[in-house]
């Protein structure tokens, strides 16, 4: 087996859905995969105090998020059979409506691959030192909570 | 031993920068006995605090060295 190092899943700005397609093109020529699980989180334009949320400012503590990130692959990888595992996350400002983390598992078949999708996803959501500030037309902010 | 810290989130609200200084501290609740002297709204804020990449749970010994953060509640993705 490989070895595994952390590695960067920071990109500056929005992901974009053509890096998203070259990203799913790649594995055309992995035959033994059978599963994609996608998941793709979508800045979302909440109203608060009758103003609309421009963007999103993503900024993280980034060597404390990548070995965390590496820690958490190393636990989906040993409790789930994955052919891949693909984590990208935005920095900086993502206007409403554009993509800000795009997780992506392959796997011989189905289930392996949606149920450690979901999983990375909470990780992510609860174990990364991401913060998220919220900002207004006006340059008003707040700053974002998890549900 | 000057300790230098690393402030994140929202808690950069309250201090004004990302980056404190306090002249010595020996150990975490040392630490954060000054900085909420130095920053009384610390007292009611969510954080917790990173040593060297990694969240404490009890008090912590600190050298020169030691890399300090204080993280408010997580909010990416």
């Amino acid at each position: 087996m490989k070895e595994r190092k952390p590695r960067q899943i920071f990109v500056q700005g929005a992901i974009s859905p053509a890096f998203i397609a070259e990203s799913i093109q790649k594995h055309s020529t992995r035959h033994d995969i059978g599963g994609h699980s996608i998941f793709l989180g979508q800045v979302r334009a909440d109203i608060i105090n009758e103003k609309p949320v421009a963007a999103i400012e993503y900024t993280t503590y980034e060597e404390m998020a990548l070995e965390k990130m590496f820690e958490i692959r190393e636990a989906i990888f040993a409790k789930y059979d994955l052919t891949c595992m693909h984590v990208y996350h935005s920095l900086g400002k993502v206007g409403a409506g554009e993509i800000c983390l795009f997780v992506f598992t392959s796997s011989k078949h189905r289930r392996m691959a949606i149920d450690a999708c979901t999983e990375l996803v909470e990780k992510i959501k609860h174990e990364l030192p991401v913060w998220g500030k919220e900002l207004f037309e006006d340059e008003s902010y707040q700053w974002k909570e998890n549900k | 031993m000057e300790i230098q810290i690393t402030i994140f989130g929202q808690l950069t609200d309250i201090t004004g920068s990302s980056l404190v200084r306090v002249p010595a501290a020996r150990d975490t609740e040392e630490l954060l006995t000054i900085l909420k002297q130095q920053y009384p709204a610390l007292g009611t804020a969510k954080f917790v605090v990173a040593v060297d990449k990694k969240i404490i749970q009890g008090n912590t010994a600190l050298t020169a060295n030691s890399s300090i953060a204080l993280l408010p509640p997580f909010s990416g993705g």
